[in-house]
């Protein structure tokens, strides 16, 4: 209970935890099945795989769009990677990316080899990747979650509605210039009585 | 007393027989053989009904909505419709810092609070690198089996008054409150404790818990066998859930179905014993499987669950260290409000921490765990600062009600029920 | 997003705020042809009514589980003849609004309320029915007093059942005396001369 724990003042945002990421780093180095995986996949696709990143312990390729489904075909069938599980496909929206800031990011998980995987892709304002359901059908929800919430097509889907917001709104909600509060101010608690 | 309730056939008594006389395992042809059996009623091609069940029906559990196309009495088709609790937590944690993002996570899945808290932090302490003291990390694995058996208790109620009876709601309901009255103790809640903080817990057991703990940890395998005396031998429970909604290992993969409904296709998935958090890998316990992946086994393997998480209570009970129950992480913990009263730096610490919240690295993760409905994933992108940039609870009851179709496909509709609560869907974890 | 026709539609607010405020104490029975009863006959029957409020079984969220231990044997509802929850609104009472309420399911909140037979009577419970709480967000109603008339609140997160059982001896109360805060959102064509006499008897 002494004060000497905290000789250390708050740090600011940037310089705070080099010393933790280095010490988590070395902690959750990757998996050798996954150092495998890779290798495989680097073999199979080469220059395809545009980035590579490893941090926290786990493996992030990105790849274009156009080798969406592609590359997730070889990571469910092929027997070193194995992943026979999507874990969660989701959207991501990064404004400060110009040209393609709309990224899906499909979270793999094999149970045969107990690794995981992430592969993502970055596309433009109203891009569309083609449906991952032939593979895994869990990629349903998914898919239509990411449309409805991002504006993401996804090609050949069996179903692409809106999934969790009512029939009629309006918007993608988790675009970042999407306000909390929906568009329509006050919309719910005023305009709302009457019309139902 | 057991014959006196006992009304199995001696075919439903085989089930609770010793291993060494139990029937054999089926493989997974075998299994998938049944199914196909199921899907064979689908040929009959007679005219098909349409009806919407939900969202208001008392048994489904909230406010799910399936459309289902029948032939007769057969489901040719189902359609589930999600959304009607959808409120944007994603969004609003945007907006949120780490901190307070934590009472968000209490009402995604509010019959196990707890657990939900506990995966977030598990997320953002990797996003971090903070490291939970000991003695927290014990905390914490008490309160996620509390959570584990409060949730399966309910479930268990809820599930077999789906199936007509009313008094065993009302058993299983006296057994829940005295965890209820637990959680109370422990974090000043009912429900929505919110009691996890990023590197720790909020507060530190309290005088007298402990035994308190155990004495209900002593009487609730006693408890758990009397369930299993009135349901797992009734005839009725027996008929209506064997060989319902068959669901194998592959299916499971495809359709991402997790936990208990997993573990019951014979595969021993269970990321406390494969991605170990908390205090799991120090403790001893075994992980709930069965073979047959209907209706039945999913109850079978929860009351397995239920035994385990005793176990697993007492082992932590007994061997709880000493020590600071949040992390020494002026960076990203809150300090312990005991310090707050008497240090300066832990009180600057505190307004730091509630004024610009953690300051987090850029980057992003995903974690899982074990929550007691199947896996859940948080996944963090930050770009450093004190909010995320994107979070995404990749919440279990979202692909368990939306594997309804080939759960329920071939079944007949009064085995609807049944098979809905057994994946075990809560709807404010589904829509999010 | 319509999907009644009901008589909710065309109703503003002064409307609403000037019959709440003038709520009907000792409100009539209507029958059909808009003929009341007296009030006294109305309080009988009221008193009547009181020991069997027949809430609608309807869940939202977590606070639904809180209802549920409301019902189950510590709490034990049964002993005030309120067990009897119904699944179809057309046995039942009144509504219990246990949890946020969405854009997506207001209408379907709405039409259970619609489907419930005159007298009704509404709890709010939680703060998510009453005021939206932490779900300030674009898809939550933000009071669900803003669609359907509520008669009693119960705040918390979730509340505790003793609170909910407090709501709902709040409740008969007002079923004793036939209040209900409804009758703002409907016309009754012979309210006005019942409630003149009312006003003069008391």
């Amino acid at each position: 209970m002494s004060a000497a724990r905290f000789v250390q003042p708050p740090r600011p945002a940037g310089s705070s935890t080099k010393r933790d990421r280095t010490a988590v780093r070395a902690a959750t180095s990757l998996a050798p099945t996954l150092a495998t995986a890779a290798a495989k996949l680097r073999r199979r696709f080469g220059a395809r795989l545009l980035e590579e990143e490893e941090s926290f312990g786990e493996l992030t390729f990105v790849i274009a769009p156009g080798d969406w489904m592609r590359v997730l075909a070889f990571c469910k069938s092929a027997p070193d990677l194995g992943f026979d599980q999507l874990d969660c496909l989701m959207g991501d929206h990064l404004p400060e990316r110009a040209d393609t800031p709309f990224a899906v990011l499909a979270h793999l998980t094999s149970h045969t080899h107990a690794h995981r995987l992430r592969v993502k892709t970055f596309l433009p304002e109203g891009g569309s990747l083609p449906t991952v359901t032939g593979l895994w059908p869990s990629a349903g929800f998914d898919e239509r979650e990411t449309w409805e919430m991002f504006g993401v097509v996804f090609q050949g889907h069996p179903d692409l509605r809106r999934l969790l917001t009512a029939e009629d709104f309006e918007g993608f909600p988790l675009r970042k210039d999407f306000p909390l509060e929906g568009i329509v101010g006050g919309r719910v608690r005023t305009e709302l009585r009457g019309k139902i | 007393m057991s014959d006196v309730i006992d009304s199995g056939t001696a075919q439903a008594r085989d089930v609770d027989a010793t291993p060494s006389d139990a029937p054999p395992r089926p493989t997974l042809e075998q299994l998938k053989e049944r199914k196909a059996r199921t899907r064979q009623r689908l040929e009959t091609g007679g005219d098909i009904m349409t009806i919407s069940m939900g969202p208001q029906h008392p048994s489904t559990h909230g406010v799910f909505q399936m459309v289902l196309d029948l032939d007769g009495e057969v489901i040719v088709d189902l359609r589930p419709e999600i959304g009607n609790l959808h409120r944007g937590v994603e969004k609003l944690c945007e907006h949120r810092t780490y901190h307070q993002i934590i009472p968000l996570t209490d009402r995604l899945d509010y019959n196990s609070a707890f657990a939900m808290n506990h995966g977030f932090c598990e997320a953002a302490e990797k996003l971090m690198g903070v490291e939970v003291p000991a003695r927290a990390r014990y905390i914490r694995t008490i309160a996620h089996e509390l959570s584990r058996l409060a949730n399966h208790i309910l479930w268990l109620g809820v599930h077999i008054m789906d199936l007509g009876t009313q008094t065993f709601f009302v058993i299983c309901f006296r057994d829940r409150e005295y965890l209820l009255d637990l959680f109370e103790m422990l974090t000043g809640a009912r429900l929505t404790h919110s009691f996890a903080r990023i590197g720790g817990v909020a507060k530190d057991l309290p005088d007298g818990f402990e035994q308190r703990c155990r004495k209900v940890i002593e009487f609730l395998p006693k408890r758990i066998a009397e369930y299993e005396r009135i349901v797992k031998h009734n005839r009725i429970y027996y008929k209506r859930a064997k060989d319902v909604g068959i669901f194998t290992s592959e299916d499971c993969y495809a359709w991402r179905v997790t936990g208990p409904t997993l573990r019951a296709a014979g595969v021993a998935r269970d990321l406390r014993k494969d991605e170990p958090y908390a205090a799991y890998d120090e403790i001893d316990f075994e992980v709930a499987v069965e073979y047959n992946a209907d209706v039945y086994d999913r109850f079978l393997v929860r009351m397995t669950e239920m035994r385990e998480s005793c176990k697993i209570i007492r082992q932590c009970l007994d061997g709880l260290p000493d020590g600071p129950y949040v992390a020494r992480d002026a960076a990203h913990s809150l300090p312990m409000k005991r310090d707050v009263l008497r240090d300066s730096a832990a009180m600057i610490q505190d307004f730091y921490q509630v004024f610009r919240g953690p300051q987090a690295p850029k980057g992003e993760v995903y974690r899982a765990v074990e929550v007691p409905k199947g896996e859940m994933g948080v996944y963090i992108r930050s770009e450093g600062g004190a909010k995320p940039a994107r979070v995404r609870f990749t919440t279990p009851s979202f692909y368990h009600g939306q594997a309804m179709p080939a759960l329920a496909v071939g079944e007949m509709v009064s085995d609807l029920v049944a098979i809905f609560a057994s994946v075990d869907v809560v709807l404010g974890d589904s829509d999010k | 997003m319509g999907v009644t026709d009901g008589p909710l539609r065309h109703v503003d607010d002064a409307d609403v705020r000037a019959a709440l405020e003038a709520e009907t104490l000792g409100g009539p029975v209507r029958l059909p042809g808009g003929i009341a009863l007296p009030v006294q006959i109305e309080r009988v029957l009221g008193f009547g009514r009181s020991f069997s409020f027949w809430p609608l079984l309807f869940g939202l969220a977590c606070c639904a589980i809180e209802m549920m231990a409301l019902g189950g044997s510590r709490f034990d509802m049964a002993r005030f003849g309120m067990e009897a929850m119904r699944a179809s609104p057309r046995q039942a009472d009144g509504m219990i609004v246990a949890g946020w309420c969405t854009v997506k399911m207001a209408p379907r909140v709405v039409r259970l309320y619609e489907q419930i037979p005159d007298p009704k009577w509404v709890l709010a419970m939680g703060s998510c029915a009453i005021s939206g709480n932490i779900w300030d967000t674009y898809h939550v109603v933000q009071g669900i007093d803003s669609l359907i008339p509520v008669d009693v609140y119960v705040p918390g997160c979730p509340p505790r059942p003793e609170a909910l059982w407090q709501g709902l001896e709040m409740i008969r109360d007002r079923v004793k005396q036939s209040r209900h805060a409804y009758d703002g959102l409907r016309r009754i064509p012979a309210r006005d001369l019942v409630a003149a006499e009312g006003e003069g008897q008391s």
